[in-house]
C-alpha cells in the first residue's frame, strides 16, 4: 500500500528535514569549535572561530611534555579496562549461575543484587573510601579497580541473556560427558557473548568517566586517571587553552573506538542500561 | 556473590551507622542519634541545594524530553537520511562527559564561544559561569547538549515499535499529521516515554561530573546540587557523618524514583 504524497505534503517533509538537517548542525558547532581550539597557534586564544594552520600535534606535543598525561591515559585504560573485564568475568559467570543453577536462595541472592542496582554510587562513596582508608588502598591500583569491579547490572544483564539458553543445550553437552568448566567455555560463552560485549563496552565507556572514585581515592598524581588530569588542569596549566582542548579530545578517542567496534551492542544494552540509572 | 556484600550492602549499612555519628576519620565515629538529620532540617546550605538539584533536575528533563520527542518523531521512520540525521545527533553522546565539560569550560570563558556568538549578533558578553544567576543555566544547557542525542535514540526504539499499519489506518481515515501524534503516537509510546523521563530524573538528581568540572557549585553556591554539597562535605571538611546522612536522603529519593522505574520496567513488555 502506497501513500500518494501531494506537492505539499513533499514540502512539508522537505521543511522537515531541512530544520533537522540545521538542529543537527548547531548541535555539532561546539565539536568543531573544539578541532578549532585544539589546532590553535595562540595557546590562549579562545576567540578564534576558524581554523589558522594545522598545530594539533604541537600543541599535543606541549601537553605531553608538561604534563603527566601519558601515565593519566595508561592509568585510564587499567582502571576502565580493568573493571570492564572483571566485571565481564565475575558477574558474567555469576548471572550464568543464578540463570541455570538451582540451589537454595538464588530467588532471595538475585533479588538482592537486582535492589542494589537502585543504589546511587554517590550514596557509598563514603564507607567504601572509608574502608580503603583503612586498609591502605587509597592511591593504589587495587584500590581504583577492585571497589568496582562487578556491577549489580551486569549479572542482571547477563542472567537475562543466560535465562534464555535452552536447558537442552546445556544437558546434550552434559550427555557428551563435557565438564562443567567445558560446557561454560564452549558452549555457553559464544551465546551469552553479546551480552558480555555490551556489558564490557557499556562498563568501559562509564569508567573511562568515571571522576568521582578516582578524585576520591587517588590524592597522588601517580594514579590519576585522564579524567582527574582534564578536570585539574586549569588549575595547573592555568590559560593554555589549546592544549586543555587537544588533550580532552585526545581522551575521546580511545571510547570513540571501542564505541564505533561495538557500537551495534550499544543499542541492544542502551534499554536495559537505563536501569542502571 | 561476597562481592555485593563487601561492596554494596555492608558500604550501605555502614553508611547508614555513620549517619547517626560524628566522624572526621581520624578519631573513631562517636554516635549522636538523630543530631545530624535535625541540622539537616535547620541547615540553609542544605535546603538551597536541594532546590538547586530540584532545578537543575527540571531544567534538565523537560527541554531535554520535548526537544527529543519533538526531533524523534519525524526522524523513526525508516529513511536513510533519517539513519543519518540521528547519527548527526547522537555525536554528543559519543563524546565522554568529562572532554564534554571540558569543552563547554572553553565554550564559557569570557572570550570563548558562547560570547563570540552573543557578539555576532549585537548582544553584551554574559558571565557565564561567574554569574550566580546564569551559572546554573549553563549547565543545564550543557547537559541537554549532551544527553539529547541519547533520548532521541531510545524514544527513537520506542516509535520504531508502533506498527506502521496504525499510521496507515489514521491516514486514510483522514487523520492529520498532529491529530495522530497526540490521539495515537503519544498514547503507544507512553511507556517508553515514562521511562525515559524517570531515567533521565535519576540521571540528573545524580549528576557530578559537568558541575564539579564547569563551577565545582560555585559561584559562591549557586550551582552547589545535592552530590558536589556531599563531595564537599565529606572530602573538604572531613565531615564523614553529617555527608553520610546527606547521602541517606538522596538516597531515599533515588530508591522511591527506582521502584517506579522498575515497577514501569516490569509490567512493559517493550
Amino acid at each position: 500500500m502506497s501513500l500518494h504524497l501531494t506537492r505539499g505534503a513533499l514540502a512539508a517533509r522537505l521543511t522537515i528535514f531541512a530544520a533537522l538537517l540545521l538542529t543537527a548542525l548547531v548541535m555539532l558547532v561546539p565539536v568543531y569549535y573544539m578541532a578549532v581550539v585544539s589546532n590553535e597557534p595562540n595557546q590562549s586564544n579562545l576567540s578564534a572561530v576558524w581554523f589558522h594552520g594545522f598545530h594539533f600535534f604541537h600543541n599535543i606535543r606541549l601537553a605531553l611534555t608538561s604534563h603527566t598525561y601519558l601515565r593519566e591515559l595508561l592509568n585510564s585504560f587499567i582502571m576502565s579496562g580493568g573493571i570492564a573485564f572483571l566485571d565481564v568475568a565475575i558477574a558474567g559467570s555469576a548471572g550464568y549461575v543464578l540463570a541455570t543453577m538451582r540451589f537454595p536462595g538464588r530467588r532471595i541472592l538475585f533479588a538482592t543484587i537486582v535492589a542494589t542496582l537502585a543504589l546511587s554510587p554517590v550514596a557509598v562513596v563514603i564507607p567504601v573510601y572509608v574502608m580503603m582508608f583503612k586498609i591502605h588502598w587509597l592511591n593504589t591500583y587495587q584500590g581504583l579497580i577492585i571497589p568496582g569491579m562487578a556491577s549489580a547490572f551486569g549479572v542482571f544483564l547477563v542472567r537475562q541473556f543466560a535465562a534464555g539458553i535452552p536447558r537442552q543445550v546445556i544437558d546434550a553437552a552434559r550427555l557428551d560427558r563435557a565438564s562443567e568448566f567445558r560446557i561454560l567455555l564452549s558452549v555457553i560463552m559464544p551465546l551469552i557473548r553479546p551480552a558480555l560485549l555490551t556489558l564490557f563496552l557499556l562498563d568501559f565507556l562509564a569508567q573511562w568517566d568515571n571522576l568521582l572514585w578516582p578524585l576520591v581515592v587517588a590524592s597522588n598524581p601517580n594514579y590519576w586517571t585522564v579524567a582527574v588530569g582534564l578536570a585539574s588542569f586549569s588549575g595547573e596549566h592555568g590559560t593554555l587553552y589549546s592544549l586543555l582542548a587537544a588533550t580532552a579530545l585526545v581522551s575521546a578517542i580511545p571510547p570513540f573506538l571501542l564505541f564505533v567496534a561495538l557500537q551495534r551492542y550499544y543499542v541492544s544494552g542502551l534499554t536495559l542500561g537505563g536501569l542502571k540509572g | 556473590m561476597v562481592y555485593f556484600a563487601v561492596f554494596w550492602l555492608f558500604p550501605l549499612g555502614l553508611a547508614a551507622y555513620y549517619s547517626f555519628t560524628d566522624y572526621n576519620l581520624v578519631q573513631s565515629p562517636r554516635w549522636i542519634g538523630l543530631q545530624n538529620y535535625r541540622n539537616l532540617a535547620s541547615d540553609t546550605e542544605f535546603k538551597h541545594s536541594v532546590v538547586v538539584t530540584a532545578l537543575f533536575t527540571a531544567g534538565f528533563v523537560i527541554p531535554t524530553v520535548l526537544l527529543a520527542l519533538l526531533i524523534a518523531t519525524p526522524l523513526s521512520r525508516a529513511k536513510r537520511g533519517n539513519v543519518f540525521l540521528r547519527s548527526l545527533f547522537f555525536v554528543p553522546a559519543v563524546m565522554p562527559l568529562v572532554a564534554s565539560a571540558i569543552l563547554w569550560q572553553l565554550i564559557y570563558q569570557t572570550d570563548g564561544l558562547a560570547n563570540t556568538v552573543l557578539r555576532w549578533l549585537g548582544f553584551a558578553p554574559v558571565a557565564w559561569l561567574t554569574s550566580p544567576s546564569v551559572a546554573l543555566w549553563a549547565l543545564v544547557a550543557m547537559v541537554v547538549w549532551k544527553y539529547l542525542g541519547l533520548y532521541i535514540l531510545i524514544l527513537t526504539a520506542g516509535l520504531q515499535s508502533v506498527p506502521t499499519s496504525v499510521y496507515h489506518a489514521a491516514a486514510l481515515d483522514g487523520a492529520g499529521p498532529l491529530r495522530t501524534f497526540f490521539k495515537i503516537t503519544l498514547p503507544l509510546i507512553r511507556r517508553t516515554l515514562l521511562f525515559v523521563v524517570v531515567v533521565a530524573i535519576i540521571g540528573a538528581a545524580q549528576a557530578f561530573v559537568p558541575v564539579y568540572i564547569l563551577t565545582s557549585g560555585g559561584p559562591a553556591t549557586a550551582t552547589e546540587v545535592l552530590p558536589i554539597y556531599l563531595f564537599n562535605n565529606a572530602f573538604s571538611y572531613t565531615a564523614m557523618g553529617y555527608a553520610s546522612a546527606i547521602a541517606m536522603v538522596l538516597l531515599i529519593a533515588l530508591v522511591a524514583l527506582s521502584l517506579i522505574q522498575f515497577r514501569i520496567f516490569r509490567t512493559g513488555d517493550e
